[in-house]
């Protein structure tokens, strides 16, 4: 694979296949990839800067081990300039929450989700750690079941709802309006004369007052 | 533990609750009232547990509710209608609360946990992790701040009084419109007819909404029924 040098902060052409993860080459041989059992198959690259590992769906992950958090502020110079690296990739932070660390995680929660607008998910070792991302690399083909569905719903209802929601219209009186004057603006702007016929005096009045009424 | 007060330096953001989240969470409203120095109403948003901006809904859970598939259903549900609604879906997993005397127990991931955090990720949706109902108070404050840094905070009142409020009802019926669109209708228009006859623009600049949602909001108050269909 064709690399910048790895003066770069981030790789912008690691794209690896379905199934797989690109994988920074320090983690060669570590509980983390271990625990990938082969669920997850692991591609070793050198130059992926500050990135740890890259998933298939233009995001990629930046771990945050223990001893990180404990360490210092090293992670954080490296999750600043993923995100001053503008890559147009989602940033993942994985972060290891364990007693040791538990502290420092709200602090860290601010800063890279409230902050910088990542997203930061806490896992309590390696192993979950893996577990977490498997589940992410075989996410990624289906479509995910908590996005909006475009409703195009049928407006007729929902305008009949409308009107009944005027003081003194129920059903009937909602029909026979729209019957007469078909829309909620034309209802909005009939005056008490014209509704009168319509729907009787004093539910005349009031529909009227409930349009008109000042609200101050 | 030691409270630190919060010096009243930083400006009050508003915040709306949802009706049904009072019970488990009457230390959220309090702390986000008395520690936080956040407005705080009560009200029935129905669909989502926190309004904490024009723009941003935020959903309540417990660790171990999010950890059951039997639940599953209704998250979906629940967050693809914010997503309907809201530019913004915030999602605070808290942490389970253990009675004093009570051994502690740890919480085991399972796969499940950990698809629905992907597929929650996937969707943009943002999670947070919270502590404990102090922590999520904190939390709401933060994001309300911040969505105040971006011009998008609540700036209209959280009441509404008299004939506002079946006027707040029938904007409630309305497509797209949340309870906080409802609430800016309810103050920034005159009256319900000010609203019905006034312009895209006018309806865009007033709510404080996209403009995909005000086509749609306009397209329903101008939309002629055939009540031979209904």
């Amino acid at each position: 694979m064709d690399l910048k040098p790895s003066a770069t902060a981030v790789s912008m052409n690691a794209v690896p296949p379905y199934g797989h993860v690109i994988i920074n080459a320090k983690w060669r041989g570590s509980t983390l990839v271990q625990n990938f059992k082969g669920r997850v198959k692991t591609i070793f690259e050198d130059e992926l800067g500050v990135v740890d590992l890259h998933l298939s769906n233009r995001s990629c992950v930046l771990y945050v081990s223990e001893s990180d958090l404990v360490a210092g502020n090293d992670y954080k110079r490296k999750i600043v300039r993923f995100r001053n690296s503008n890559s147009k990739l989602s940033g993942i932070v994985i972060v290891e929450k364990t007693c040791l660390s538990e502290q420092y995680f709200s602090g860290l929660q601010k800063f890279v989700v409230l902050e910088l607008g990542l997203t930061l998910l806490p896992v309590a070792s390696p192993a979950e750690a893996a577990q977490l991302i498997e589940q992410m690399v075989h996410g990624e083909s289906k479509e995910s079941p908590f996005r909006k569905k475009s409703m195009s719903r049928l407006l007729d209802p929902v305008v009949l709802n409308l009107v009944q929601k005027i003081p003194g219209v129920g059903k009937v009186k909602a029909m026979a309006l729209l019957k007469k004057f078909c829309s909620i603006y034309e209802i909005s702007n009939a005056s008490v004369k014209e509704l009168e016929p319509v729907v009787g005096q004093a539910a005349a009045q009031q529909i009227w007052g409930f349009f008109h009424n000042q609200f101050s | 533990g030691v409270s630190i007060i919060r010096a009243p330096a930083s400006p009050c953001v508003s915040i709306l609750v949802d009706s049904h989240c009072i019970s488990s969470g009457a230390e959220i409203v309090s702390s986000l009232r008395l520690k936080h120095g956040a407005a705080v109403q009560v009200c029935s948003l129905v669909n989502c547990d926190f309004i904490v901006s024009n723009r941003m809904a935020v959903e309540w859970q417990s660790e171990s509710d999010m950890a059951n598939p039997q639940n599953r259903k209704r998250l979906q549900d629940r967050i693809q209608s914010l997503q309907a609604l809201f530019d913004r879906v915030c999602f605070i997993v808290e942490k389970d609360r253990t009675k004093p005397g009570e051994p502690l127990q740890s919480f085991q991931r399972s796969r499940y946990y950990d698809s629905t955090v992907a597929a929650l990720v996937r969707a943009g949706i943002r999670l947070l992790v919270s502590q404990g109902p102090e922590d999520t108070a904190a939390l709401l404050a933060e994001l309300a701040h911040v969505e105040l840094r971006k011009g998008q905070a609540i700036c209209v009142p959280l009441e509404v009084k008299g004939p506002q409020l079946q006027a707040l009802q029938f904007y409630l019926t309305l497509p797209c419109v949340t309870y906080i669109s409802a609430l800016c209708m309810c103050h920034r228009f005159n009256s319900v007819n000010h609203l019905v006859s006034s312009s895209l623009d006018a309806l865009q600049a007033g709510v404080f909404i996209s403009r995909s949602r005000a086509e749609e909001i306009y397209r329903c108050l101008h939309y002629s029924c055939d009540t031979t269909l209904i």
